[in-house]
């Protein structure tokens, strides 16, 4: 025991327990995680192949699997079910244990149902591929696939309750209650949507708006929360300075919780619906401001002095970054959703570029920067490569920033032009052409970014480079706690 | 259609009236007391508030156990 | 008890408040739709799908045409919809009524289909254009779908059902013949008609 810094037993408690706790959440947090990386690449190699496609409609043609409508959902539900569903999971698993001040509970079924779930992504891209999707967007996997996510996102739940229930921390973060409302939501929406969906319970246009309130919620109310609670512990804890207004946050908290659900409709601005529903979901949008700019405010204020971290630190590079893209995607979002907006940008590559500035610049973003900070804290093991991480990093900011700029302001011009009669339709194609191969090589940008994240999240599980006492783990010496660690462990082992 | 339209601004009505009773129950409850100590409950003595804890990391090799 | 209840409770009522509004009320309100009875033949719109139309309306969503064509016709004034000859009249719930899936689509990159049946009648027309889209509409960036066709080597003799493609795109002593999938997508395709006067549907 002599190679344990001093200190007060009660820091040394609250230090070694939060080492446990990291620990107890390693093998299913690993599992979501690894999970999520290598769905990334296949996600980007399928949007690869969507956006080639797009301005090359010969590639790869002839291939019935991978024709353009069946490719392009794939890339979709890749990317939301296996690398943003998984990646948000393993975040919320590990935060949760940290705020809660709990080990993780079930550690064997919470890596179980990650499998259930992987196989559920398999089964819907394959059925995808082979003609079998349903063309509603976000819910193409048949509904054989429905247990498969159903279930874990469950399983999840009760562990998040199990967790907040038995916590052994006085104060509730505001993360928590992000964390908690976002595994309350996911089940409902997904279960109740694939029920409307699949089993005839809604007819008409009425499956339309099902289709929008689950699409609109299962990003609003399932993976956003979860990058915002991240972001919410993050930014504070890389920086050290607590959150800049706890009242903000909540406020922020509750105001997405009322207005979000809502504003799905404007996916469906001038449909055949009646037009109070569309002026419903136009309402929620524009409250949607309410909760952007008190997170807005938090974060900003929370770094103000301390930019230069960014610098030093991957973690909080990414997730700044995030942090600022929601901003910028709902400020986006919100505008867009009225009407006047909508009647240039609707149908067109706009909606593409929005969709990928949040989804990717902000959610994604985020995960990246968790995964940075989490991946060392549990593998007890290093980054291999600084080089790696800033290819990451800039590959993946330039490359959402050109796609989102290039794709936002092609489809402006597009809407203008498809509203114009005088302009034939084909030369409304013709124009975008040029940023269709500009998404392609974006999209590469982001591929190469993918790749080297991927190689740097191989090195660091397979300790192909092993640094125990590097500076993401340098605050609390940990080899020399976990020996203590260990020791307590073979202690309790002894006595029971 | 005088039915639909009064059922949903009963709906909408009920869920205002809801909202109001949820947050003034909250606030009799102290929900949104003590909030100061719950920004820095995320800080302990082995990572206190002041410190930056995540780099990037150094070249070196370290030492495998 | 703890604050465990209200986000739980406060993320139930959220969720489930939107739900009622958005979708269960507008289904509830739909329901009293019915179609309406054309006074000339005595046939009614809208009617359900049948036959090959019926197979190809999986056609067309195996195929996922439903990512780059919309089958919506937004009201006069609104967008270019009307004066681009999408539709003579915006369309309205009731046209869709019988469809299951609702396929109204969310993006542009072709042009809308919600009455291309009455646009393009011609079965020849549609089979070109699948066949190969550059026949129809140079420049465009839609797929070709080939496999939806098979090649006959024919000769002289002109098979049934070949497709009558412009020399330029036919090679020497063969003839392109629409699979069955083929006729059932382009069946679907020319059922796509929303022309019919709806009384709600002033514009």
């Amino acid at each position: 025991m002599s190679n344990v810094p001093e200190g007060p037993a009660e820091s040394r408690l609250e230090q070694v327990s939060r080492i446990l706790i990291d620990d107890s959440s390693r093998v299913p947090v690993l599992i979501w995680f690894t999970s999520s990386v290598i769905w990334l690449l296949l996600g980007s190699l399928a949007a690869m192949i969507s956006s080639i496609k797009l301005h090359h409609p010969d590639f790869l043609g002839g291939i019935e699997w991978l024709t353009f409508g069946r490719i392009r959902p794939v890339h979709l539900d890749i990317v939301f079910f296996g690398w943003s569903s998984m990646a948000a999971v393993g975040a919320l698993l590990w935060l949760q244990a940290r705020l809660c001040h709990v080990r993780l509970p079930w550690p064997l079924l919470l890596s179980g149902l990650a499998m259930v779930w992987n196989v559920g992504v398999v089964v819907g891209s394959v059925a995808v591929l082979a003609g079998h999707g349903s063309s509603i967007e976000y819910l193409e996997f048949p509904a054989y696939c429905a247990p498969f996510f159903a279930v874990p996102a469950l399983g999840v739940l009760a562990a998040n309750v199990k967790m907040y229930l038995g916590k052994n921390s006085q104060h509730t973060y505001v993360s928590q209650w992000y964390l908690l409302a976002a595994t309350v939501w996911l089940p409902i929406l997904y279960v109740t949507a694939m029920l409307c969906t699949y089993f005839g319970l809604v007819q008409g246009v009425s499956q339309a708006i099902t289709n929008w309130w689950f699409g609109h919620n299962a990003l609003g109310l399932w993976v956003t929360p979860i990058a915002v609670a991240t972001a919410y512990y993050l930014i504070p804890k890389v920086t050290g300075r607590p959150v800049h207004s706890y009242h903000l946050s909540l406020l922020g908290f509750w105001s997405l919780a009322i207005f979000y659900n809502w504003a799905g409709t404007h996916h469906l601005t001038g449909g055949p619906l009646p037009a109070w529903t569309i002026t419903v979901g136009v309402v929620g949008s524009m409250m949607m401001f309410i909760p952007v700019i008190t997170v807005a405010i938090n974060h900003h204020m929370t770094m103000r002095g301390v930019f230069h971290m960014l610098k030093t630190s991957p973690t909080l590079r990414f997730t700044v970054f995030g942090s600022f893209m929601y901003t910028v995607a709902s400020f986006q979002g919100s505008l867009e959703a009225l009407r006047s907006h909508q009647e240039i940008t609707h149908f067109t590559q706009y909606t593409i570029g929005h969709a990928h500035l949040g989804l990717y610049g902000f959610f994604s973003m985020i995960m990246f920067g968790a995964m940075y900070y989490i991946f060392p804290r549990i593998t007890n093991n290093e980054w291999s490569s600084a080089r790696l991480i800033k290819v990451h990093f800039w590959g993946s900011s330039i490359g959402v920033l050109a796609y989102g700029i290039g794709l936002c302001w092609a489809g402006w011009w597009q809407g203008l032009m498809m509203n114009d009669p005088s302009i034939p339709f084909l030369q409304t194609v013709e124009y975008v052409k040029p940023y269709l191969i500009l998404r392609s090589v974006s999209g590469a940008g982001m591929t190469i970014a993918h790749i080297a994240f991927a190689i740097s999240v191989w090195r660091i599980l397979s300790r192909h480079h092993f640094v125990m006492s590097g500076p993401t783990l340098f605050t609390t010496e940990r080899p020399a706690w976990r020996e203590f660690v260990n020791e307590q462990n073979k202690r309790e082992e002894m006595a029971q | 259609m005088f039915l639909i339209s009064m059922i949903i601004w009963a709906t909408a009505l009920l869920g205002a009236v809801m909202t109001v009773w949820a947050l003034t129950w909250a606030i009799k409850r102290g929900e949104f007391r003590n909030l100061r100590q719950g920004a820095a409950s995320i800080f302990d003595a082995g990572e206190p508030i002041g410190r930056q804890t995540d780099f990037f990391p150094t070249s070196g090799k370290g030492v495998r156990p | 008890m703890n604050r465990t209840f209200l986000v739980i409770l406060g993320a139930f009522l959220t969720i489930a408040f939107s739900l009622s509004g958005l979708v269960l009320i507008p289904n509830w309100q739909f329901q009293e739709h019915k179609p309406v009875v054309n006074p000339r033949d005595g046939s009614q719109y809208p009617a359900p799908y049948y036959g090959l139309a019926l197979q190809g309306r999986d056609v067309y969503v195996d195929q996922g045409c439903a990512y780059c064509h919309t089958q919506q016709v937004r009201p006069k004034g609104y967008g270019g919809d009307i004066r681009r000859n999408w539709g003579n009249r915006r369309t309205v719930a009731r046209d869709y009524m019988y469809e299951y899936p609702i396929l109204l689509g969310t993006m542009r990159t072709g042009p809308d289909l919600a009455n291309i049946g009455a646009r393009q009648p011609a079965r020849d027309w549609h089979y070109l254009h699948l066949y190969n889209p550059q026949i129809t509409s140079a420049g465009s960036v839609m797929p070709r779908y080939q496999y939806l066709f098979r090649t006959v080597k024919a000769g002289e003799l002109v098979p049934a059902g070949a497709i009558p493609l412009p020399a330029a795109f036919q090679a020497e002593g063969t003839h392109i013949v629409p699979t069955a999938r083929g006729e059932q997508l382009v069946e679907y395709l020319r059922a796509q008609n929303r022309t019919f006067p709806l009384p709600e549907a002033k514009q």
